[in-house]
C-alpha cells in the first residue's frame, strides 16, 4: 500500500531521500502544470518545478504540517512564479501555437476524437491560455488552483491570505471575463454546444 | 452570502447542504442565474481543454558535494525528450537541401542505369532511351539522334559483380581514411589560426572529398540494386518457365483426351 504524503514527509524529515523522491514523483506533474499555466513557458516551468522541490527539501524542517503537503508545494511554486514574473518584468506568456500541426495532433488524439474536434480543442486551448494570461494574477491563480488542482475555497483562501468570499468573487470575476473573451474570440462555440 | 458566491459554490459543487438547497430553490425561479450557470459551465469545459505539455521529468533530489552527509542537494534532470524539430539543425537542413538538389539534378539529367552483357551503364540525358525505342520499332521517327550522341554513358565495370563491389568498397575505405586524416589536419590548422583563404580551401577540399565519397556510395548502392534485380529476374524467369512447362503438359493432356473423344465419336458414327 502506498504511503501517504504525511508519512513520506515524516520519513523525509529524518533524512530519507527515497521517501522525498517518492513525493517528487507523485507531485512533479501537478507542480509543473501549475508553473506552466502560470508563466506559460515550458523550460522556465521546468526550472520552477525543479526549484520548488529543491526549496521544499531544504525547508522540510520548517514544514509544520498545518496545511497539506501539496498546498505547501503549490505555495512555493506560486511564489517562485511570482518571482519569475517580477524578474522578467512581464506578463505570463500564452504559448499559443501559430498554426496547428496535424501530425502532432494526430499523436495526441484519443481514438474516438475526430481530427476536427482535435483542431477545435487545440484552438480553444490556445485561446484559453491567451485569455488566462491577461487575467489579474489573483483571479488567474484562484481559477488555476480550483479548476486544475481541485483545492477547496478555504485552501485557496489560506494560500492567498484572503477571506473565503474574496476567493469566490475572484473566481466569479475571472470566469466571467474568460466567458466574455472566449465568446469574443469565437473559438468556443463548438464545444459550448456539447455542454 | 450573495448570489454570485452561491453560484460559484454551486458551480464547483462546494456548498454546504443548506446553501445548496437554498440556491437550487432560487435557480428554479431565476432564468438569469440558470443561464449564467450554463455559461460558466461552458467556460469550465473550455478550461478543461487547456492541457500543459507532458515533459519527461525523472529528476530527483540527491545528496551532492564531497561530504555525503551534507544537506546540500543537487538535481538530476535528464534532458527533455526532443522532437524531430529539435535535431533539425542547419547542418541537417543543408544535408536535406543537398539531397534535394541531387534528386533534382538526377531528374533533370534523366539518369538511367542499364546493365547489359558488357557491364553496367549509367546513362544521363533525355533522348537516350526515348529515341532508341521508336527507332527499333521501325524508325518511323527518323532522324533521332543515336544514344551515344545525346547521352553520356559511363561504363562502370565489365568484370564480375563480386570484384566490382569489392573494388568500390576498397575505394570507399580509402576515401574515408583520407577524410579522417584530413579532418585531423584541418583541426590542427584551425587551432593554429590559419588564414581565411586556407580555411576556405580546406573546406572546399572537404566538400570535394565528401562529394567523391557520396558518388562512390551512390555507385555502390546502384550496383547492389542491380544485382538484386538480376537475381530476382532470374528467379522470376525460372518460375515462369516452370509455369509454361506445366501449362504445356496440361494442354497436351487435354488435347490427347479430346483426340480420343473425337476418335470415339467418329468410330461410333461409322458403326451407325
Amino acid at each position: 500500500m502506498a504511503s501517504t504524503d504525511e508519512e513520506l514527509v515524516a520519513r523525509s524529515r529524518t533524512g530519507d531521500l527515497d521517501s522525498f523522491n517518492q513525493l517528487v514523483l507523485r507531485w512533479e506533474r501537478p507542480i509543473y502544470a501549475l508553473a506552466y499555466r502560470t508563466i506559460g513557458r515550458e523550460e522556465d516551468a521546468r526550472d520552477v518545478c525543479q526549484e520548488t522541490f529543491l526549496r521544499a527539501f531544504r525547508a522540510l524542517g520548517g514544514f509544520k504540517g498545518e496545511a497539506k503537503f501539496s498546498s505547501w508545494l503549490y505555495r512555493i511554486t506560486l511564489n517562485l512564479c511570482r518571482d519569475w514574473i517580477r524578474r522578467e518584468r512581464r506578463q505570463p506568456i500564452a504559448q499559443a501555437p501559430e498554426g496547428v500541426d496535424l501530425i502532432e495532433l494526430a499523436g495526441e488524439s484519443a481514438p474516438s476524437e475526430s481530427i476536427e474536434d482535435l483542431v477545435a480543442r487545440k484552438e480553444i486551448s490556445a485561446a484559453v491560455a491567451r485569455v488566462m494570461a491577461e487575467l489579474p494574477e489573483e483571479q488567474r491563480t484562484a481559477i488555476l488552483l480550483k479548476e486544475y488542482h481541485g483545492l477547496t475555497f478555504q485552501e485557496i483562501a489560506n494560500m492567498q491570505d484572503c477571506p473565503l468570499s474574496t476567493v469566490k468573487t475572484r473566481l466569479y470575476q475571472g470566469l466571467t471575463v474568460l466567458r466574455r473573451q472566449l465568446e469574443r474570440s469565437g473559438v468556443s462555440g463548438g464545444f459550448r454546444n456539447h455542454v | 452570502m450573495c448570489e454570485k458566491e452561491l453560484l460559484v459554490g454551486y458551480l464547483y459543487d462546494d456548498l454546504a447542504d443548506g446553501d445548496r438547497a437554498t440556491f437550487e430553490a432560487h435557480l428554479r425561479g431565476c432564468a438569469e442565474c440558470r443561464d449564467e450557470l450554463k455559461e460558466l459551465r461552458a467556460v469550465r469545459a473550455d478550461l478543461a481543454s487547456w492541457s500543459p505539455p507532458q515533459p519527461d521529468f525523472g529528476f530527483r533530489v540527491v545528496r551532492g558535494g564531497r561530504d555525503a552527509a551534507a544537506t546540500d542537494v543537487r538535481e538530476v534532470m535528464p534532458p527533455p525528450v526532443q522532437s524531430w524539430r529539435a535535431w533539425w539543425t542547419p547542418a541537417a537542413g543543408l544535408a536535406a537541401a543537398a539531397v534535394l538538389v541531387l534528386a533534382a539534378a538526377a531528374s533533370l539529367a534523366h539518369v538511367e542505369v542499364h546493365r547489359g552483357p558488357d557491364g553496367i551503364t549509367v546513362r544521363t540525358g533525355w533522348s537516350a532511351f526515348a529515341s532508341a525505342a521508336p527507332s527499333a520499332a521501325g524508325g518511323s521517327l527518323g532522324g533521332t539522334s543515336p544514344a551515344s550522341d545525346t547521352g553520356r554513358d559511363i561504363r562502370l565495370a565489365s568484370t564480375s559483380d563480386a570484384e566490382f563491389l569489392a573494388g568500390i568498397e576498397r575505394r570507399l575505405d580509402a576515401l574515408e581514411a583520407s577524410s579522417r586524416d584530413s579532418g585531423l589536419r584541418n583541426a590542427s590548422m584551425l587551432s593554429a589560426r590559419a588564414s581565411d583563404a586556407e580555411i576556405i580551401k580546406r573546406v572546399r577540399d572537404l566538400v570535394a572529398q565528401s562529394e567523391t565519397k557520396q558518388q562512390g556510395e551512390l555507385a555502390l548502392r546502384i550496383s547492389q540494386v542491380l544485382h538484386d534485380v538480376d537475381v530476382q529476374r532470374a528467379n522470376d524467369l525460372a518460375r515462369i518457365q516452370q509455369g509454361f512447362g506445366r501449362i504445356d503438359q496440361s494442354v497436351a493432356t487435354e488435347a490427347a483426351a479430346h483426340r480420343d473423344l473425337t476418335n470415339y465419336i467418329l468410330a461410333n458414327a461409322k458403326q451407325k
